[in-house]
C-alpha cells in the first residue's frame, strides 16, 4: 500500500508547554488510521498541524510527497478536515452550504454538482437540506459536516472526534458513513477518546498520551500484544 | 480569484442578514418620525402666531407698535381690562404670549423718556414655537426702539442723518486667505464653509464605525459558529480570506452608512438645495479666496478616506481575532469608537492648526484623524499636512495589513484571545 501521509518527529510547543514530543506515524492509502488517547493527549494538535491550522515547532510532515512547511496549499487542496466542534453557517440552507464548500474544490460547475450530489447521498438529510442550518439538530449538523468533508473524495479525510456529542443512533450512522467511504479509496485519519469506536472503525491505531505515541498497530495486533479484550485495556496497559 | 469572489459573495450575504435589514429599516422609520415631528414643529413656529396685546395707553405710538406686530406675522387678539386680570386669564387660554403697553407709554416716549413695554411668555413646555415668539417680540421692540430714537434725533438735530450719528464708523470687511484677498464678511465665509462641511465628520464617523463593526462581527461570528477552522483549511490563501472579509465589511459598512445618512438628512432637513441657497451670496467670495475644492483636492480627500477605511478594517480584523464570540466583539468596538470620536469632536469644535504641539501630535497620531481635517487642509493650502497624513496612513495600512495577514497565516488566528476576566491578551 502506498503511504499517503508521513509524520516524523513532530513537535509542538505552546510557550513552555510541550504538547507534542516528537511523534511519528504513517497513513496508507485507503486505510482508516485512528489516534486514540485521553483529552489533552495531543490528538487535536496533531490533526490541526496536518490540516495546516497550526505550525509545527519541529519535525516533518509529508503528504503525497509534499512537505507541509513548503507547500501547505497542496495539503489544503487534497485534505478535508472536520474539527471536533465544527459548525456550519447558520443562516445558510444546508444545500447552499454544501454548494459553497464544493466550489472551493471543484474545477467547474459540473464538478460542483457532482460533489453536492455525493454529499446528499452521504448525509441522507433529504428535504431538510432546503432548511437553514440554524434549524438543524446537533446530529444533523454533524452529518452535514461529515458529508462536506467527504464529498470531494479527498486523498485524506481528517476527522477529529467524528461522533462527538452525538446520540447512539446518530453515532452508529456516522460510523457507517465513514467506514463506507474508505471503500472508495479515501484515507482517513481520525481521533477519538472513545476507544471502542476507534477499534470498530480503524485498520490501524496509535496510542497517544501526553504528546507521545506509546504504541501503534492493528487493533487485533495490539490486543494480542497486551493480552487485552479491547483497546481500553490495551491503552491502560500501555500507559502503565 | 474565482475562490476570492466566491468567498466575498458569501461574506456579503452573511453580513446583510435579517437583523441588519430590520435595524436599518427601523432606523429609517425612526429618522422619518423625528423628521416629521421636527418639520411639523418648525411649520408651527413659522406659521402666523396668535398673541394677546393689552393696550392700556391707547396712544398713537402704542397703535403703531400694534400695527408693527401685525406686520410681523402675528395675529393680534386685543385684550381689555385690568392687567392682573388679563395675565391671570391667559394662564388657562390657548395663548402663550402677552404684550402689555402700560398707560402713559406714549406720553413718556413723546417726552423722550424711556417707555416700558411688558411681555409675558407662558411656558407650557419646551418647543421651538414658544421660544421663537419671545425672540420675535424682542426683535420687534428693538425695531421700535430704533424707530423712536431716529425720530428723537431727527427732531433734535434735523440737519443730521440719525444713522450716521449712531454709527459714525463705516467698516469694510476683507477676508485674507494665504495670498488672496476678498471683500466680504468673515462670519459669512466661515458660516458658509461650516454649512458645507458640518455633515462631513458625521459621514466619516459613520463609515469608519460601521465598517469596523462589520468586520469584527464577521470574524467573531466565524469563531462563535465554529466555522473559522474549516474555512482556514479550504484551498484559498489566508490573505484572500482576510481581504474578502475586509472588502465585504467595507462594502456593507459603506452601504449602511449611506442609508444612515439618507435617514439623517431627511430627519434634519439637510439637503444640497439649502447649502446652495446659503452659499449663493458667498460663493464668489469663496472662489476669489480659493476656498473651493478642485478635482485634485477631491482625489486627495478620496485617497485619505480610502486609506483610513483600510486602517479601520485592518485594526478591526485584529480585534475580531481577539474576540471569542459576538458579544465580546461588540465590546471590542468601543476603543475604536473612542478613537473616531476624538478627531470628530476636534474637527467640530477646535482648529487643529492652533492647538498646542503635543495635543496636535496626539490627535494626528490617530490615523482616523486625517480625513477629518483633509478638506480644511485642502482649502487652506496646508498640503504638506495633508500629504503627511496620507503617507502616515499608508505606512499604517501597510504595517497593519502585514500584521493582519501574518496573524491569519499563523497559529495566532486560533490562539489569540482577549480574556476579559484577567484583562490579558493571550498570544
Amino acid at each position: 500500500m502506498a503511504v499517503v501521509l508521513e509524520v516524523e518527529g513532530l513537535k509542538k510547543k505552546y510557550g513552555s508547554l510541550e504538547a507534542l514530543k516528537g511523534i511519528s506515524f504513517k497513513v496508507e492509502e485507503g486505510e482508516i488510521f485512528g489516534l486514540i488517547g485521553p483529552n489533552g493527549a495531543g490528538k487535536t494538535t496533531t490533526l490541526r498541524i496536518i490540516a495546516t491550522l497550526l505550525t509545527p515547532s519541529d519535525g516533518k510532515v509529508t503528504f503525497l510527497g509534499f512537505d507541509l512547511k513548503k507547500h501547505p496549499e497542496k495539503f489544503r487542496e487534497k485534505i478535508s478536515y472536520l474539527p471536533e466542534e465544527a459548525g456550519a453557517y447558520r443562516n445558510m440552507k444546508g444545500i447552499d452550504y454544501l454548494n459553497f464548500m464544493a466550489k472551493f474544490y471543484a474545477k467547474d460547475e459540473a464538478e460542483v454538482r457532482e460533489f453536492v450530489e455525493r454529499a446528499k447521498r452521504i448525509c441522507g438529510l433529504g428535504e431538510r437540506l432546503k432548511d437553514k442550518v440554524g434549524t438543524y439538530s446537533k446530529g444533523m449538523t454533524r452529518k452535514l459536516l461529515l458529508a462536506r468533508a467527504l464529498m470531494t473524495k479527498p486523498a485524506l479525510a481528517i476527522l477529529d472526534e467524528p461522533t462527538s456529542g452525538l446520540d447512539v443512533i446518530n453515532s452508529l450512522e456516522v460510523r457507517e458513513m465513514i467506514k463506507g467511504f474508505t471503500r472508495e479509496g479515501v484515507s482517513v485519519l481520525l481521533s477519538s477518546h472513545n476507544m471502542l469506536e476507534v477499534e470498530f472503525l480503524s485498520d490501524r491505531v496509535a496510542l497517544i498520551d501526553r504528546g507521545e505515541i506509546l504504541d501503534s498497530g492493528t487493533p487485533q495486533g495490539l490486543k494480542e500484544k497486551y493480552q487485552a479484550s479491547n483497546l481500553e485495556i490495551v491503552f491502560r496497559s500501555a500507559v502503565q | 480569484m474565482k475562490n476570492f469572489s466566491h468567498l466575498l459573495i458569501k461574506e456579503i450575504k452573511e453580513l446583510v442578514n435579517k437583523q441588519l435589514v430590520i435595524s436599518l429599516v427601523f432606523m429609517l422609520f425612526i429618522f422619518n418620525f423625528i423628521g416629521n415631528v421636527t418639520k411639523s414643529e418648525i411649520k408651527k413656529a413659522m406659521a402666523k402666531q396668535k398673541i394677546a396685546v393689552l393696550d392700556l395707553d391707547k396712544s398713537e405710538i402704542s397703535k403703531n407698535i400694534i400695527g408693527a406686530l401685525n406686520m410681523a406675522n402675528f395675529i393680534i387678539e386685543e385684550k381689555s381690562g385690568e392687567k392682573e386680570q388679563v395675565v391671570k386669564e391667559l394662564r388657562s387660554s390657548g395663548l402663550d404670549l402677552l404684550v402689555v403697553i402700560p398707560a402713559g407709554f406714549g406720553q413718556e416716549v413723546s417726552n423722550f423718556r424711556p417707555g416700558e413695554v411688558e411681555t409675558y411668555s407662558y411656558l407650557k413646555g419646551i418647543s421651538m414655537t414658544g421660544s421663537r415668539k419671545s425672540e420675535i417680540v424682542k426683535a420687534l421692540l428693538q425695531t421700535t426702539n430704533e424707530f423712536l430714537s431716529n425720530e428723537y434725533l431727527k427732531k433734535k438735530l434735523p440737519d443730521l442723518d440719525p444713522k450716521l450719528l449712531k454709527a459714525p464708523i463705516k467698516s469694510r470687511e476683507f477676508v485674507v486667505v494665504r495670498d488672496r484677498m476678498a471683500e466680504g464678511s468673515t462670519s459669512a465665509v466661515i458660516g458658509s464653509l461650516y454649512a458645507q462641511s458640518f455633515i462631513l465628520p458625521v459621514i466619516l464617523m459613520m463609515i469608519i464605525m460601521y465598517s469596523s463593526q462589520m468586520v469584527i462581527t464577521a470574524i467573531a461570528m466565524e469563531k462563535q459558529n465554529k466555522t473559522l477552522e474549516t474555512l482556514l483549511t479550504v484551498p484559498i490563501s489566508r490573505t484572500a480570506v482576510v481581504m474578502a472579509k475586509m472588502l465585504a465589511a467595507g462594502i456593507v459598512g459603506l452601504l449602511s452608512a449611506a442609508i444612515y445618512m439618507y435617514g439623517f438628512r431627511n430627519a434634519f432637513s439637510f439637503n444640497t438645495g439649502d447649502i446652495a441657497k446659503a452659499m449663493s451670496g458667498v460663493a464668489p467670495i469663496l472662489k476669489q479666496l480659493g476656498l473651493t475644492i478642485t478635482t485634485q483636492g477631491y482625489a486627495l480627500f478620496g485617497i485619505s478616506l480610502f486609506l483610513t477605511i483600510l486602517v479601520a478594517l485592518s485594526l478591526a480584523t485584529i480585534l475580531g481575532v481577539l474576540a471569542e464570540d459576538y458579544r465580546t466583539a461588540q465590546s471590542l468596538t468601543v476603543p475604536l469608537v473612542f478613537l473616531v470620536l476624538v478627531p470628530y469632536f476636534v474637527s467640530l469644535f477646535a482648529d487643529i492648526n492652533t492647538m498646542s504641539l503635543p495635543a496636535k501630535i496626539l490627535v494626528l497620531a490617530i490615523p482616523f484623524s486625517h480625513p477629518f481635517f483633509a478638506v480644511q487642509n485642502i482649502m487652506f493650502g496646508h498640503l504638506n499636512m495633508l500629504w503627511l497624513g496620507i503617507v502616515y496612513n499608508f505606512l499604517f495600512v501597510v504595517v497593519m495589513l502585514y500584521w493582519t495577514t501574518k496573524i491569519f497565516s499563523t497559529d495566532r488566528v486560533l490562539t489569540m484571545k482577549l480574556k476579559w476576566g484577567k484583562r490579558k491578551v493571550v498570544l
